[in-house]
This record gives C-alpha cells, sequence and structure tokens, in this order.
C-alpha cells in the first residue's frame, strides 16, 4: 500500500450493527422487482466510497476486445525496426479503445477508470482487451470543465484505479485518456570477428546499444505522441516493458504505457497531506536484511 | 472474497454426487447431514474476519459446501455423436440467441475453402454450466438454511474442467452465519455475498445489503471463414495486395459479443439491484486456424441498497513516517 | 548508423593483488559524452514544447508538487555493454579489478546519458532512479545497462543542480523526497561504489579440518570484509567529490549475475544529501494505530 493512503475514520461499533439488522429486516420484506436497468462495476468497495465522495458514480462495466493479424514472415531475421508489428499493436489499441469508449456512450459515462490492459503478441495476431468501469459525474453534470456533449462524444480512458482518480480530480486534474506506444526490433548481430576480437575486452556494444535504445525512445516517442492528441498537457504513471517474443526471441518489443492528464483547474490545488506515525511496530528492529535487496530490482515502494 | 481462507480442518468431502440432482431439497449426501447435525461451529474465516463478523452481530454457525459435478462436451442441441459439426447441419441457431454470418467475398474457389462462416452463441453450454453451478450453490444454502442460518459469508467458488474427460466440478464454501436478533431469511433461502470481514463492514456502513452471488457464462463459438483463417495464420500474402496488418473482424466481434453476452445474461438474474466486485474471466479454446471457442464467465455479489448514505468526506491523504 | 568500433576502457588493468587488495586501483576517467541518439532528440523536443511524462504515482506526482517541483519527462540512459575475460586464482580472494572497472564504467555510461537528457530538458534534477540490468540471450557476458527515472523542476525557478552545475539525480521516490525537503536537505546525486570480487575455493584439506565445528572462516570473513568496505568507500568518495554533508537510504546490493557463485559483485548505492536551509518544515507528526493487517 502507498505511503500516502487515504485512511478512513474510525467506526463507532454500536452503528455497524445496527445497520446490519436494518439491512438483514430489509431483506426479510420482499422487494419488487425494480425496473432499472442494473449497474454492474468492478470497483473495489473502498473505490466505490471514495469515487462517491468525489461525486462520481459507476455506470457498468464496460470491455473493448481487438484481434489484428500481422502477416507471416514478420518475425523473421532482419535488420531495424519491425513496423509492421508497431503498426498491429498500435490498430489493436485503437480499434479496443475505440469500441470500451463506444460501450461507455451507450450507458452514458463521461469516461472510463481502472482499465485493466490486456496485450497478447502471438506469431499471427496481436490481441488487446480492455476491462474498466464507465463512470460519470453524480446526476450526469459535467465537472471536468469540457462540457457534457464534448465529455458523453469523447469519453476518458484511463488505467488509474478511481482511487487515483478521486485523488487527481481533487488536485484539479483529469486523464483525458491511454497514451501508449510500441516498437519491436530486431536484435543486431555482430560479425564472427568482431566478436572474437571483443572477447577479452570491457567494451560497449555502441550499435547494439543503438539499436534498443532508438526502439525504447520510438515507443516513448508513440505515447508522447498519442497523449497530445488526446488533449492532455502530461502523462502520469508511465510503464516502459521490454523483451523478446517468446515466440521469436531475435525480436525485442518496447511498450510504453500512460494515462494522460489535463489541469481543468485554475491552478494545480495542494493536498496539504498530513504526516502520521503509525505505532503498529512496538518494537524497531534491525533487519540487516533490510539493507539489502534481491539481484533482480526489487519493486520500490509506491 | 476471502481468497487465502482455508477451511477448517475435518470437514469431509461429501460423497459422490451424481450429475442430474433432482433441483435443492432434499438430495444432500448422507455424510453433509451428519456433520451439520454436530454441535460446534467451524468456520472458514480468518481471525480479523472473525473478529469483523462478531463487530457486525453475525454470529458464524457453521462451514457449509455445495458440490456438483457437469458433463457435457461441444454437441448442439440434438447431441448424439455427431459432435462438433459445422453449422451447415441441422441449422443449430437458438432463437434470442445471438449469431452473426460471414460470407467469402471470392466466388467459387474449391471445395476445401471456407467460403460460410458464423459465429454462435452456444445455449446449451450456457445451459448446463448455469445448471452445474446454481445446483452446487444451492446445495450449500441448503446446508445453511437446515441450521437455521441467515446468511453466507466468505463465499468461495470454484469450477474447475478437466478438458479430456469433458467433465466440470462446480465446487461452493462459505461460511453460515445467523444475525443476532434479526429476522429468518425470506423463502427459507439465506442471503450470501463473497465479502467478509473490513470490506463487509464498509460495503453494509455504505448501505448497500448482500442478497445473492450471481454468476453466468457466455460461450460463442467462431466458426472461421476463408478471410478469418486466413488472417489467423497468417498467409494473407496469397489473397489480395494487403499485405499489412489488418483487424480479424470476426474474432474479435466474437470476443465482445461473449463479455455483452455474460452481463446480458447477469443482469437479468439482478432484477434491478446491482452487481459489485464483478469478476471477469476468459477462456479462449482454439481449435484450429481461426476456430475457436470463447467462453466469459462474470460474477459478482448482487446487492440492494437499503438506505440512503450520505457520501463521506473527503479524508485528508496522509503520508507515513515508516 | 554508428560503426562498430570498440572503445575499450583507457585504464590498464592492475596487477592481481594478493588476497587482501591494499589499494583503491585507479579509475577510468569519465566516458566521453556522446551524442544521444536522434530518436531521444525529437522526443525531449516534445517534451520541451510543455508536454511532461512521469513515471510517477499519483501518490508521488503529489507529493512532488507539494515540495514545489513540477515533472518535465520521463529520462532513461542505456549501455550494452560487454564485459571481457578476467583470469582469476582459483585459491586466491581478490578483487577482479577489470570486472570492477566493466560494471562501474557501464552503469556511469548509462547515468550520464540519462543525467544529458535531464540537461536537455532544461532539469533541476531526477528522481526515483532505477538501475537496471538486462541479460539477453543473443549476447553472452553483454549485459544491458538502463537508467531511467522522471527530471523535475523546481517552480519558483529557483536552480537545485548541484555543485558541478548538473541536475542532481537520486534514487529517492517521490515520498521520500518530499520527507528530504521538509527537512531542508537537497540531494546532490545518487552515488554508487561497486566491488567484483572473486572468494577463493577451499583447498580440501582445509575443508576436512572444519567439518562438523562451528567456526569461523577467517579468510571468507576478511575477504568479503574488504570487498564491502571497499565497495562503501568508494561510494563515499563520489559523495565527498559533490560535497556532500551525508548519504541517505543506503542500499548494499549483492549480484553474481552470469559468474557463477563465487564472483560476487557488491554494490553500494545511496543519495547524497546536502543541508540547504536551516529550518525544518515537517509538520508534527500525528500519532495512530492502524487495526488493520
Amino acid at each position: 500500500m502507498s505511503a500516502a493512503e487515504t485512511g478512513l475514520g474510525p467506526t463507532p461499533l454500536q452503528d455497524v450493527r445496527a445497520e446490519m439488522l436494518k439491512g438483514a429486516q430489509s431483506l426479510a420484506v420482499a422487494a419488487p422487482p425494480s425496473q432499472e436497468r442494473g449497474i454492474t462495476s468492478d470497483l473495489s468497495v473502498d473505490e466505490a466510497l471514495l469515487l462517491h465522495a468525489a461525486g462520481w458514480e459507476p455506470l457498468d462495466l464496460v470491455t473493448g476486445v481487438a484481434v489484428v493479424s500481422v502477416p507471416v514472415g514478420v518475425w523473421n531475421w532482419g535488420r531495424g525496426s519491425i513496423s509492421m508489428a508497431s503498426d498491429a499493436h498500435d490498430a489493436a489499441v485503437d480499434q479496443a479503445s475505440r469500441l470500451l469508449r463506444g460501450e461507455c456512450s451507450k450507458v452514458h459515462g463521461h469516461g472510463v477508470v481502472g482499465v485493466r490492459v490486456e496485450v497478447t503478441v502471438n506469431p499471427h495476431h496481436i490481441d488487446v482487451e480492455l476491462v474498466g468501469t464507465a463512470v460519470r459525474p453524480m446526476g450526469g453534470k459535467d465537472s471536468t470543465g469540457r462540457g457534457t456533449d464534448a465529455a458523453l462524444a469523447m469519453p476518458f480512458v484511463s488505467d488509474l484505479s478511481a482511487r487515483d482518480f478521486t485523488l487527481l480530480q481533487r488536485a484539479g486534474w483529469v486523464p483525458v485518456g491511454l497514451a501508449f506506444g510500441a516498437s519491436f526490433v530486431y536484435a543486431p548481430r555482430r560479425t564472427a570477428g568482431t566478436a572474437i576480437k571483443q572477447k577479452s575486452q570491457n567494451v560497449e556494444l555502441t550499435n547494439y546499444t543503438e539499436a534498443m535504445y532508438s526502439a525504447r525512445e520510438s515507443a516513448m516517442e508513440k505515447m508522447q505522441r498519442s497523449a497530445l492528441e488526446a488533449g492532455g498537457q502530461g502523462v502520469v504513471e508511465v510503464k516502459v516493458t521490454e523483451g523478446p517474443m517468446r515466440f521469436a526471441r531475435h525480436a525485442i518489443g518496447f511498450t510504453a504505457w500512460g494515462t494522460a492528464v489535463s489541469l481543468v483547474a485554475e491552478t494545480h490545488q495542494f493536498v496539504e497531506p498530513q504526516v502520521v506515525l503509525p505505532l503498529d511496530d512496538a518494537v524497531v528492529t534491525f533487519d540487516a536484511e533490510s539493507l539489502r535487496s534481491s539481484s533482480q530490482g526489487k519493486r520500490r515502494k509506491r | 472474497m476471502a481468497i487465502g481462507d482455508e477451511p477448517a480442518a475435518g470437514s469431509p468431502p461429501p460423497d459422490a454426487v451424481t450429475t442430474t440432482a433432482g433441483g435443492p431439497g432434499g438430495d444432500l449426501p448422507e455424510a453433509a447431514v451428519r456433520r451439520l447435525e454436530a454441535d460446534s461451529f467451524s468456520s472458514g474465516l480468518s481471525v480479523p474476519d472473525f473478529a469483523a463478523c462478531l463487530d457486525l452481530g453475525l454470529q458464524p454457525v457453521a462451514l457449509v459446501q455445495g458440490f456438483c459435478v457437469m458433463q457435457w462436451g461441444w454437441y448442439g442441441p440434438n447431441s448424439g455423436t455427431m459432435g462438433g459439426m459445422s453449422p451447415y447441419i441441422g441449422g443449430q441457431q437458438t432463437p434470442g440467441a445471438y449469431s452473426e454470418t460471414y460470407r467469402c467475398p471470392h466466388g467459387f474457389v474449391s471445395n476445401e475453402h471456407r467460403s460460410w462462416g458464423q459465429n454462435l452463441e452456444q445455449p446449451w453450454v450456457e445451459d448446463a454450466w448455469a445448471h452445474g453451478y446454481h445446483t452446487a450453490y444451492g446445495r450449500m444454502l441448503e446446508e445453511a438454511g437446515t441450521l437455521g442460518a441467515h446468511g453466507v459469508i466468505g463465499v468461495l467458488d470454484r469450477v474447475s474442467s478437466v478438458a479430456d474427460s469433458g467433465t466440470t466440478e462446480f465446487h461452493f464454501l462459505g461460511t453460515a452465519v445467523t444475525v443476532d436478533g434479526g429476522p429468518p431469511p425470506a423463502g427459507g433461502v439465506p442471503w450470501s455475498t463473497y465479502l467478509a470481514g473490513q470490506r463487509l463492514t464498509k460495503s453494509i456502513e455504505a448501505g448497500f445489503m448482500p442478497i445473492a452471488v450471481v454468476a453466468a457464462l457466455a460461450s460463442v463459438r467462431v466458426w472461421a471463414y476463408c478471410m478469418t483463417e486466413y488472417y489467423m495464420e497468417g498467409s494473407m500474402g496469397g489473397w489480395g495486395n494487403n499485405m499489412g496488418p489488418a483487424l480479424v473482424e470476426q474474432v474479435s466481434k466474437a470476443h465482445m459479443a461473449s463479455r455483452q453476452l455474460a452481463r446480458k445474461h447477469v443482469r437479468a438474474q439482478l432484477a434491478g439491484d446491482e452487481l459489485h466486485g464483478a469478476m471477469i474471466d476468459v477462456v479462449t479454446r482454439e481449435l484450429s486456424a481461426g476456430d475457436e471457442v470463447i467462453d466469459c464467465t462474470l460474477r459478482g455479489n448482487r446487492v440492494r441498497r437499503f438506505k440512503d448514505w450520505d457520501p463521506i468526506v473527503l479524508p485528508r491523504p496522509t503520508v507515513r513516517l515508516s | 548508423m554508428i560503426e562498430e568500433t570498440p572503445s575499450p576502457s583507457t585504464a590498464a588493468p592492475t596487477e592481481v593483488p594478493a588476497d587482501v587488495p591494499a589499494d583503491v586501483p585507479a579509475r577510468a576517467p569519465a566516458p566521453l559524452s556522446r551524442d544521444l541518439p536522434k530518436d531521444a532528440a525529437h522526443r525531449l523536443e516534445e517534451l520541451e514544447h510543455g508536454l511532461f511524462t512521469s513515471d510517477l504515482s499519483v501518490n508521488e506526482f503529489l507529493l512532488v508538487k507539494e515540495a514545489g517541483f513540477h515533472p518535465l519527462g520521463f529520462v532513461m540512459g542505456s549501455s550494452i555493454y560487454h564485459i571481457g575475460l578476467q583470469t582469476r586464482k582459483w585459491g586466491q580472494s581478490q578483487e577482479l579489478t577489470k570486472l570492477t572497472e566493466a560494471m562501474y564504467t557501464a552503469r556511469e555510461l548509462a547515468m550520464t546519458r540519462m543525467e544529458e537528457e535531464a540537461q536537455e530538458l532544461g532539469a533541476d534534477g531526477v528522481v526515483g532512479v532505477r538501475l537496471d540490468v538486462n541479460y539477453y540471450e543473443w549476447g553472452s557476458d553483454s549485459a544491458e545497462f538502463i537508467a531511467f527515472g522522471t527530471a523535475v523542476k523546481a517552480e519558483d525557478g529557483t536552480s537545485y543542480r548541484n555543485v558541478q552545475g548538473k541536475p542532481f539525480t537520486s534514487d529517492l521516490s517521490g515520498q521520500d523526497f518530499w520527507t528530504l525537503m521538509q527537512t531542508g536537505h537537497v540531494p546532490q546525486g545518487l552515488v554508487m561504489g561497486t566491488c567484483v570480487f572473486h572468494i577463493a575455493h577451499r583447498k580440501f584439506t582445509q575443508a576436512l579440518g572444519s567439518m562438523g565445528q562451528n567456526v569461523e572462516l577467517p579468510n571468507f570473513t576478511q575477504a568479503l570484509y574488504e570487498a564491502r568496505e571497499l565497495a562503501m568507500t568508494r561510494m563515499q568518495d563520489e559523495a565527498t567529490e559533490l560535497q556532500a554533508s551525508g548519504i541517505v537510504g543506503v542500499r548494499l546490493e549483492e549480484k553474481s549475475h552470469q559468474w557463477g557463485s563465487h564472483t560476487i559483485e557488491f554494490l553500494a548505492l545511496g543519495t547524497a544529501v546536502t543541508k540547504r536551509s536551516g529550518e525544518v518544515t515537517l509538520p508534527k507528526p500525528t500519532t495512530i494505530i492502524s487495526l488493520d493487517n
């Protein structure tokens, strides 16, 4: 759990018992089936409460799925970037986002939060699945400054959790869209002669570096461009992944993802956090292990 | 969901259960009846969940479970020995179910050329799954009911398929509870929820009463036509100068349909109530290039608001010095 | 497309020292800064036109703003480095200076490029720096060293660059950065010291002699102690160069990379800081007792 938390206050026990009893009693009286559509939401209880406190409500679970084919031979050994694969990846994400926004609009949502993104690269096709919860300001009135019509026409899509969405809102920022970029590149080869010459030396492999550096920057650049296209002023929570394809290990894929955000308040609203000192650990122990980390980069605490 | 809670030791598995039960009502195995007659309670709750449960005025009564094994293949509604036949034969469309047809743009090519394809919802699979799921669920609720419980919390549901033998097991586990001073449940069927502990407390505080666990399966079969087949095996080269990436419309549509259908089936069970904590699981079985079966399961807690609630004041963020 | 000319490290490898290394071997001079790849330049240009990117979480983003800074861009640097062979005596515990050299140079290359990107953006510093080492199957004995973080700039225009006039680097998270600034300290730079050490295989008779006993192995103790001290001393030297008053968040990592279990790299990492203002503005903390798990 991150260090900046939003803690709910302590609960008076008496109240909660009474509430439970009240709830159970309400069921004993069989209610007539409602004519309401019935919302489905994958938000956790905490998220639902925070969203509500921020004046937004969940509407429905929405999804977008796209499968884009990649012609055979794309992964065969070559040089430079594999533009066909990048194009396929971008097309799949675009289409899936479009479908997701379409479902959101159908239920009159202003945007989708907590989007789970799953990209699977197969030898002949790239599949992208997006799942999230469509939300809107309570009562349907737009509070982001874009105007209700604009919001309905172009709902935002964001992989921020409902909790992060609420925090950002409070500070005067709103998500405007998913920013993403991908690039695929062939691993460069060394000639045999060079390989032998370099065996005993500490040396930088400049053309390798160049190729990987380029590909990574290319993915980042595409991400930036998509953020600008969505009308964002910045991108938060950028995640960069890289790795060889499991079915073609000489081909490396880079992706960069984040949420494009925009300031809608006059200025950034400072949060003025309260500093707390938890007294959970009664005895402070010196743990030698804490000075050491495992060799495979530990995820630092957020 | 109280994942990770271990059931209390000593709860015996039910005896072998036949596939077709007569429905909930008197078909609990002998062993279950004996176990439930014992005096002391067992519960699947962890210690913090147990404490929270008592705080809510809920008394754990017993660990309850329900079980059912179903068998089905990929046969059509006129099932027999002709499993897996193409939609050419038998006109297998069920009225009201989703289906979409695709025609080849090439004109006659050869007998092997797949000039006709279809996305088909498979209601016989969905119904069989629903039957197995709700039978097992019903048995768990029945066990709770015989003990006079008002509700079941911390429900764990497990659906496991043994693909080769074509059988699927449905197993439910939960902790039956009574509400201090509360009324017996309407219709004699206890309410139930995946939640337990602090999360249940928050949900109640927010004004939502759990009613039931709701789940549905949407199963969509893709019979690929020529274009889909070529796209999915990457061999578009022979069929046009379009050598670039292309959206595989048939498969994409089938995926979208599976998720929409799952939501539709679940909504039909909600009767206007809300579904919280939805979980989506998708399993795709590829049978050959382009031919696949997409099974999408949607599960969640059906809840109903029992009081209006004022939104909590957004708490002040904190930074912890640790 | 740059041609493949090797750029060997310019320091000649020192002779193999006795099993307790006496001197700190001379380090190679700072690697020549190269032009950034053109894709990088283009991307940074876009950032200078007002778009910011950051890999900060929302929590960190808010706290960085709270500290009076604004994120400029996600910056990174990488270098694919081939690590040469180094012969070693089987029975002697010693520092493998050539490997130390390589690990240090490779990381410095990556860090320098990241700093250049930050400089290009006009940043005051980089927070949340992470150093990763990736191994790919197609390059034996080569690894990719990557450094990345988020470049930030003070909103009120005061310069927070370090004594060398370069943007500071630090591996502090957004939360730690805010807390540090509240105590009146500012980061100067990410400092590191590394030492690649070979641990002697024990002679058969030695092993036999102590079999079954609870006994300290003085040679091992001495060797590993020296190796860690070397790494930490080198780290402190870097802090001294930055005229820092202290180092926070020191981490001591031990990795075998691809060399087998008798060769270990000791890496000491920390953030060098100096005191900027006299007052501590950290608000008085509230004590809470959390009843959650």
